[in-house]
């Protein structure tokens, strides 16, 4: 399998590396995590269900991110297991600015093994990049979901002050 | 064959409770036309199934305006239906009647395109889902139910239970075109509606099959014909337009190359419908 795309974020670089590298973030973000933990410096393993058209599944799944530049670049490294199959992969995203955004450029390749391997390529290709899509949407409503809601906050405690 | 459990519920709250139970490893099956071939294949393993076929969600009833849809309705039940002729079309042109008399309206809207032909028609029907869990009910749009190639809205606790169907009060168009004439799988699939004021178009959708990850909506080229008079230059920007923005895939059935062009002839073709005005239909 080998998959590449770009989507453009609306945050700063900056924040959206370090939401790449923050398990409660990606908790949030990616389809279908139930559970992540950061068990190394750079590795994470994580339980992802994903309720498919005919297909429903548990994948516990290790990512290692073995080469950063913040906020630049980086390359990760991870396994998939379940009880469909195996992925074993890497990928490299790389982030260049957009304006008062971010554009991430992303390039996968895997290996896939098990019954999954079974599925049409077009079919894993579509569903990858669907899932891929589907985080960085998250990704995106939940870094500006972040700033506003603080300010607002701020502003609403000011008023509340203000009145009292 | 893996499946150690098959639960067989007898009504909504007893499926929904049974899916908040045993999610995220619980398949749900309604007529069975996407899992099985998976199932049968050795691709899809799993070890627990809700079929929902005596859940009491297939009926199909108008009230007012509006048609609503049990999502395990069969496609051969929107068939026998005339309250809306695109989706009776739509029907028609779905399958062979062996898979129309299995395959539901529901289960349509997770058939991964090619197919989803019906899926087609409703989202140019402006059709909305209601989605239940044991936490209540919600209702969204079908453009915003269907958000990639195999994926949607639904939580991993809520089962789709109903589509409604705002009943159209303009002229419609539904066009397959596959590589034969009956149970064929998409080459492009186009349905469009219009709604008038005087001779100006007041509202259209365009909605586009097996040319995406799931039914699409041709957007840019509903912009170009609202107002007009859909004339044949506004129908030739508009088609122009929809081949522009449909993301069309190769497959077995067609190349990309192919389908492309086959939009702009297809999307043509069923605005010229529109534009003639079926009997009896106001303009």
């Amino acid at each position: 399998m080998n998959i590449r795309g770009n989507h453009t974020l609306s945050s700063q670089r900056a924040r959206v590396f370090a939401a790449i590298c923050d398990p409660d973030v990606l908790l949030g973000v990616i389809p279908g995590c139930r559970e992540i933990e950061q068990t190394g410096d750079t590795e994470y393993l994580g339980l992802i269900s994903l309720r498919l058209p005919g297909i429903v599944g548990t994948y516990r799944t290790v990512v290692r991110l073995v080469e950063a530049d913040s906020p630049n670049f980086g390359k990760l490294e991870g396994e998939v297991e379940g009880s469909l199959g195996t992925i074993k992969g890497d990928a490299t995203f790389r982030l260049t600015e957009a304006g008062s955004g971010t554009r991430i450029d992303y390039e996968g390749h895997a290996a896939i093994g098990g019954p999954l391997a079974r599925l049409d390529n077009r079919f894993i290709e579509g569903l990858a990049g669907s899932l891929i899509n589907q985080g960085l949407r998250n990704l995106d409503t939940r870094l500006q979901a972040d700033t506003p809601v603080r300010v607002a906050i701020d502003r609403g405690q000011q008023t509340r002050e203000t009145r009292a | 064959m893996t499946v150690r459990s098959y639960f067989l519920p007898r009504s909504l709250p007893e499926a929904l409770a049974l899916l908040n139970e045993h999610e995220p490893e619980l398949l749900v099956l309604a007529g069975g036309t996407v899992a099985m071939p998976l199932i049968n294949d050795g691709i899809s393993l799993p070890e627990a199934v809700m079929g929902l076929r005596l859940a009491g969600l297939d009926t199909l009833e108008r009230s007012g305006d509006t048609l609503r849809i049990g999502a395990t309705a069969t496609l051969t039940q929107l068939l026998r239906q005339d309250i809306v002729p695109m989706l009776h079309e739509a029907a028609r042109k779905t399958a062979g009647w062996s898979i129309r008399n299995m395959g539901t309206v529901g289960g349509n809207l997770f058939t991964p395109p090619p197919g989803g032909d019906v899926a087609v028609a409703l989202l140019a029907l402006d059709a909305t889902v209601t989605l239940a869990s044991t936490r209540g009910e919600r209702t969204i749009a079908i453009a915003d139910f269907q958000t990639g190639f195999m994926t949607n809205a639904l939580a991993p606790d809520e089962l789709l239970v109903a589509i409604s169907v705002p009943i159209p009060i303009g002229p419609t168009a539904y066009l397959k075109f596959g590589r034969k004439h009956a149970n064929t799988p998409s080459v492009v699939t186009v349905a469009a509606r219009v709604e008038w004021d005087g001779d100006r178009v007041a509202v259209v959708r365009i909605a586009l099959g097996a040319v995406g990850p799931h039914p699409i909506r041709a957007r840019a080229a509903e912009d170009l014909l609202a107002g007009t008079d859909l004339g044949p230059g506004a129908i030739a920007s508009a088609a122009a337009a929809a081949v522009e923005e449909c993301e069309p895939f190769t497959d077995g059935i067609a190349t990309e190359w192919y389908r492309r062009k086959m939009v702009g002839l297809f999307v043509g073709r069923a605005l010229e419908q529109l534009a003639g005005g079926a009997a009896g239909e106001p303009r």
